[in-house]
């Protein structure tokens, strides 16, 4: 749908990109502000505050009682392991749903999809018992590990997941399956040789939905881990500002933004992609 | 685009080579654990390698969000999986207790002597002592020593000083604090000495409501913000930003503040809250302080902890070095009494009452907050507010009540 | 697009193991694995879980054996992990939502009853003994007691008896200031006595009507126990008034109708669901949360559409300069915790100091009231939300973009099409099919979102004279967790968890509408009819 189009079409395109651009950093932009405030202020009431310093910052890497790189190690591998396990898991349950028909199939989706969208006020609790049961027999999936928080991370958001996998899946013709089968390779080869590489786009889409979901998750992981080598980012970053009125809005706002880092370098990483093979002909120039 | 995609599988694999383990922590027989938040770390960890070179008993230390420790005694407890000792405010007792989280603690009429009567008379709940308090705070009024010379001593005064250093237009304001926040509008809704819930010598009865009373306190508030003194968006963050950039006289708050605004370079001073018609303004008093865990295994592991540390005037100064509060071993108060801040807000606290721990201050909080929100914003008259907070207090109370 | 494939596929075995040694040897290992965990989880007492963790086994193993239900091999890794993360929760939550769960209910019958019977008061004229104890290297430990009159009193084994002439003698050097042993005993020093105390501390040992036990390290106390357990008619009696209480309600209750403190968790059938359906106050203002939640939880679907299609459409444009850096900045709103960004927010849109009214200001020449007027206040909302969620739909919407065959542009431009139309007639129905299903999630999420809603306003302003505290941004589980935990009586879980179900129903039926209505559940798919 795209052509190619002058300079008068390019800079309008810009001038709307840094609209939104500047929508999208103007808090940001604060945020920035607050983590140079020495004085723990959220909003500061000048742009650059008084006596701007970068000392929040340099606590985060060098503060003892709070190990804030390996907090964020951490929050990567929980999140990067958890994300690679969950396109796992829907790729496989949307290609199910994509490709074969059984009965209960289209009402599985929907029920899928509808289930999840059950208040999580309480599932909590439930979701600790499991672990502490879990870990009397399976220690390293217990309370406090990080492979009992991947585990309870793998069944968020498999309904949305699948759906939009499913989708996509739908779209890509049958042809190129059936003709790799007609060679002798079974549904699951043609799964992982064939759908799978095509799909890079909408497959790099859910593992950055996902790592971002349990990348900034602090819900489960608050209630779960407890010894501070062990914490995640954003539950380390919660010591800062669970006080009533004494919170630490500096530290806070540096270690939000150091945080936000990772995920726009991976979405820089992933790129490449977003482009797919299937609508290269969509652009021509 | 492969190099990426391989790049990432490979670094999947090597962070799950290592996904460690690491047990849970929880009491175990021997060895004490205690909850605390960032405050209290600095102080706790030297006591804690002391206490093993002492007794050879290991002390851990682990640093918690300050909103989560109660709640996670309290789902973690019962399971087994909590602490010895958790640091916090005496108001968290009276869930603490109902749930059966908290152990109480034996001392003797002496040992009581050694502190404070608020502070211990805070941590007595159902008539037994749950904690062992370690610091005092209640709100006073801050002062920006340039604008205001002299603070005032009366709320008439304080007022009449506003008045003359507000401009809003300039973004300057003589007189500001968190408008909806009922903890902080505290000394004025109980201005001619009303209540939430009657103070008896059993603690505080929660049938005996007086909300809808507290209406001199209420159209004080109305003053303050239609007056224009107080603006309508004036929140805590806003009156410490508004007063850490050097704009405005005097706020109303606590100690909590005062390292943020030294770090802001505001020459400062602290006094007792202004009296309200002639009487002294009544703030509410917290009391910080250590409580046992009832599912404890190191009862009186943890209680010598408490006695060679927190009953000690050496511990008690070594938490204030860290948590500059107002120490609560009379001991120690006296050693740093010459702190003018301390002083002050020592002042306006012996005039408060402590927050009340009772379990049906959840209902309160939320009310009040509605009908000052309302007040403030000019929906409704300051009678029609407490009125209507009163009987949504009264309601929310029987219903529980009925289970 | 695709050619039909005659069903039942060619190509649905059953596993077949020829010449895959290792994957056959993989299915013994976790088969035999899974066998050997049932035995020892029935072993060990767990038997529910042997019993689900068996009946599991047998599910994988027919579903991974028998070529009738193929598709599901490919579902159940998924479907394991969702059955035990997400529907066993709300299958906890659905049992809790008929106990009284929460303050003053956390502790299970039996917790409860061990904390009354092991609760110890101090008689009005308490002894107190110092003591000294005397133990072997293997654990043995006997105390010697010293009351306020001189008596010596030997304590073990539970009990208290005067030292008298056949017990073992104390030796002291110092004229019975201190002792080193008793009869062959070794003393143990108070420090040294410390690392055991733990071992100690419910220790208690029989003293006429009350027990004597360690209240330091230098001190026995007198002690009695408050309440005496029956367990044959479940009866904790006060020891000190003969009273007695009786389970009712999740408290042991006398019968004058005095409770103990803690209480426990009990079944309360449906209360929590009565209560909720016949609190007049709650009906008061339900009506005006319930519309502003719908109008909430779909205006936001709607803008966040708007705006994730158009920035979507804009970041697929390879022609775009800039566009990947662009992605990355416009992801940022994402990848910061909303508690700091929502907060930023409300300080930015500050009524009267904030910087957004201090730019209206000089355009408009007043304060626009964020806050303080239900429609400003709801504007506010819609703004803060945009900016938490708009990368969300641009990023799904990214994604989904991709799979629309270009051959299709391609024939819609020979057809001349503009490209307006060309988004009218094609993107957009074919974007649907693939996230569509996702708005309805969307409109879920938001009907739900209780965060948002908590951090910008915290409901605010309050709605004047309601008689259970509301606000007019309350959306309906904003509204209804208030009074779950900022009742009375702490948080009341058990209620919590009534009022997600009724929720959920509420949602799950209008979902299942908007799926009914817009046939989103519908095949994209022409391969079958």
């Amino acid at each position: 749908m795209y052509s190619r189009y002058g300079w008068l079409g390019q800079l309008w395109r810009q001038v709307v990109v840094w609209l939104v651009i500047g929508f999208a950093v103007f808090p940001v932009i604060w945020i920035f502000s607050a983590s140079l405030n020495p004085s723990d202020t959220i909003m500061g009431q000048a742009l650059i505050p008084k006596n701007a310093t970068f000392a929040h910052y340099v606590e985060l890497f060098t503060s003892t009682d709070h190990p804030f790189g390996l907090w964020l190690w951490n929050s990567i591998k929980v999140a990067g392991i958890s994300a690679a396990l969950t396109v796992l898991l829907a790729s496989l349950a949307a290609y199910a749903f994509s490709r074969f028909r059984f009965r209960g199939r289209r009402e599985g989706l929907v029920a899928m999809l509808i289930v999840q969208m059950f208040p999580q006020m309480l599932a909590m609790v439930a979701l600790y018992l499991l672990l502490l049961k879990l870990g009397q027999y399976v220690p390293w999936l217990g309370l406090n590990t990080h492979g009992g928080l991947i585990l309870l991370y793998l069944g968020g958001g498999l309904g949305f997941n699948a759906w939009l996998m499913k989708g996509y899946f739908d779209t890509i013709p049958r042809s190129l399956e059936e003709s790799a089968m007609m060679d002798g390779a079974t549904a699951f080869q043609a799964f992982l040789r064939i759908i799978l590489p095509l799909s890079r786009p909408i497959l790099a889409v859910i593992f950055l939905l996902a790592f971002i979901g349990t990348y900034s998750d602090f819900l489960l992981a608050n209630i779960m881990l407890t010894s501070r080598d062990q914490l995640t980012f954003a539950v380390g970053l919660r010591i800062f500002i669970s006080g009533m009125y004494s919170t630490r809005w500096g530290a806070f706002s540096a270690a939000s933004l150091v945080g936000a880092l990772p995920i726009a370098v991976i979405f820089y990483l992933l790129k490449d992609q977003f482009v797919s093979g299937l609508t290269q002909g969509g652009v021509k120039g | 685009m492969k190099k990426a995609l391989a790049l990432l599988v490979a670094l999947t694999l090597l962070a799950s080579l290592a996904v460690g383990s690491a047990g849970a922590l929880a009491s175990t027989p021997g060895k004490l654990l205690i909850w605390c938040s960032e405050a209290q770390v600095p102080a706790l960890k030297p006591m804690a390698a002391e206490f093993q070179k002492k007794y050879g008993v290991p002390v851990m230390v682990t640093e918690m969000g300050f909103g989560d420790i109660r709640p996670n005694l309290i789902t973690k407890g019962p399971s087994g999986e909590g602490p010895d000792l958790i640091v916090g405010p005496h108001d968290w007792l009276g869930e603490l207790v109902a749930n059966g989280a908290v152990a109480p603690i034996d001392l003797t009429a002496n040992e009581e002597s050694l502190f404070t009567g608020t502070a211990i008379k805070a941590f007595t709940y159902n008539g037994k002592l749950y904690g062992m308090p370690y610091a005092v705070e209640a709100i006073g009024l801050i002062y920006n020593k340039k604008l205001v010379p002299h603070p005032p001593k009366t709320l008439d005064e304080l007022m009449a000083v506003a008045k003359k250093l507000t401009d809003p237009a300039k973004k300057e304001y003589g007189f500001l604090y968190p408008l909806g926040d009922a903890y902080h509008a505290y000394p004025f809704l109980s201005a001619d000495g009303h209540y939430f819930f009657r103070l008896t010598s059993k603690g505080f009865d929660a049938k005996d409501i007086g909300i809808a009373q507290m209406v001199p306190g209420a159209r004080i508030i109305a003053t303050l913000t239609q007056s224009g003194l107080v603006p309508k968006g004036s929140d805590y963050n806003t009156m410490a930003s508004l007063f850490q950039s050097g704009k405005v006289g005097m706020i109303m708050t606590g100690p909590w503040q005062i390292d943020s605004i030294k770090k802001a370079g505001i020459d400062y001073g602290v006094a007792k809250l202004p009296t309200i018609d002639g009487r002294p303004a009544t703030p509410f008093v917290g009391v910080q302080g250590f409580m046992m865990s009832a599912f404890s295994k190191n009862k009186l592991l943890a209680m010598q902890f408490l006695r060679d540390f927190v009953m000690t005037k050496e511990g008690q100064l070594a938490i204030h070095k860290v948590d500059p509060r107002i120490p609560a071993l009379k001991s120690a108060f006296e050693a740093v009494s010459s702190d003018p801040d301390l002083k002050a807000f020592g002042e306006s606290a012996a005039d408060g009452i402590p927050m009340p721990a009772i379990p049906e201050m959840a209902a309160v909080w939320n009310a009040v907050q509605n009908a000052l929100t309302a007040i403030t914003n000019g929906q409704t008259d300051p009678v029609t507010a407490m009125k209507t907070a009163d009987a949504q207090v009264r309601k929310a109370i029987a219903q529980g009540a009925k289970k | 697009m695709a050619h039909p494939i005659s069903s039942p596929r060619p190509s649905r075995p059953g596993i077949s193991f020829a010449g895959r040694p290792l994957a056959l040897l993989a299915a013994a290992v976790i088969l035999a694995l899974g066998a050997w965990a049932c035995v020892y989880l029935y072993l060990r007492g767990d038997r529910w879980i042997a019993l689900i963790l068996f009946l599991g086994l047998l599910a994988t193993v027919y579903v991974f054996t028998s070529p009738r239900v193929y598709p599901l091999r490919y579902i159940w890794p998924g479907l394991v992990f969702f059955v035990l993360l997400v529907v066993y929760p709300i299958g906890y939550t659905v049992y809790s939502a008929f106990t009284n769960y929460g303050t003053g209910h956390m502790l299970s019958k039996s917790q409860a009853v061990q904390q009354l019977q092991s609760a110890l008061y101090a008689p009005p004229d308490a002894k107190t003994f110092t003591f000294t104890a005397f133990g072997d290297p293997k654990g043995k430990i006997v105390f010697l007691l010293k009351g306020a009159d001189g008596q010596l009193l030997l304590a073990q084994d539970g009990r208290v008896k005067p030292l008298s002439a056949d017990d073992p003698q104390p030796v002291s050097k110092d004229g019975g200031q201190t002792y080193e042993r008793l009869g062959d005993l070794p003393a143990i020093p108070p420090l040294k006595l410390i690392a055991r105390l733990s071992q100690l501390q419910n220790q208690t040992f029989a003293y006429g009507e009350s027990v004597l036990s360690i209240s330091s390290l230098n001190q026995f106390s007198e002690m009695r126990h408050q309440y005496k357990y029956d367990p044959q008619r479940d009866v904790l009696t006060n020891l000190a008034t003969g009273k007695e209480y009786r389970p009712k309600d999740g408290y042991y209750t006398s019968a004058d109708g005095q409770t103990l403190s803690p209480g426990f968790t009990s079944r309360v059938g449906f209360y929590n669901f009565t209560r909720l359906f016949e609190d007049q106050a709650i009906r008061g203002p339900f009506t005006e949360v319930f519309i502003w939640t719908l109008v909430w939880a779909t205006l936001t679907v709607v803008i966040q559409l708007v705006a994730g299609l158009a920035l979507g459409l804009l970041m697929n444009d390879p022609y775009l300069k800039l566009r990947n850096f662009y992605r990355s900045v416009l992801i940022l709103p994402y990848a910061i915790p909303a508690f700091i960004s929502a907060l930023v927010w409300t300080g930015l849109l500050n009524t009267d100091v904030g910087i957004i009214n201090g730019i209206l200001r000089h355009i408009i020449g007043f304060n626009i009231p964020w806050f303080q007027s239900p429609f400003w206040a709801k504007v506010a909302l819609f703004l803060v939300n945009l900016w938490l969620g708009y990368p969300y739909m641009m990023l799904i919407i990214l994604g989904a973009l991709q799979s629309i065959p270009g051959e299709l542009y391609e024939a819609a431009r020979v057809d001349g099409a503009t490209p307006g139309q060309i988004i009218r007639t094609i993107t957009l129905p074919l974007l649907m099919t693939t996230i569509g299903p996702l708005l309805v999630g969307s409109f879920a999420f938001n009907f739900n979102n209780f965060n948002v809603i908590y951090l910008v306003t915290g409901g605010n302003p309050p709605m004047v004279g309601a008689q259970t505290p509301a606000g007019h941004t309350d959306i309906l589980i904003s509204y209804t967790y208030r009074l779950a935990f900022e009742g009375g009586q702490g948080n009341q879980l058990g209620f919590a968890a009534a009022i997600s179900i009724v929720i959920f129903v509420i949602v799950a039926v209008i979902s299942l509408i908007q799926f009914r209505f817009t046939r989103l559940a519908e095949e994209v798919s022409t391969d079958y009819v």
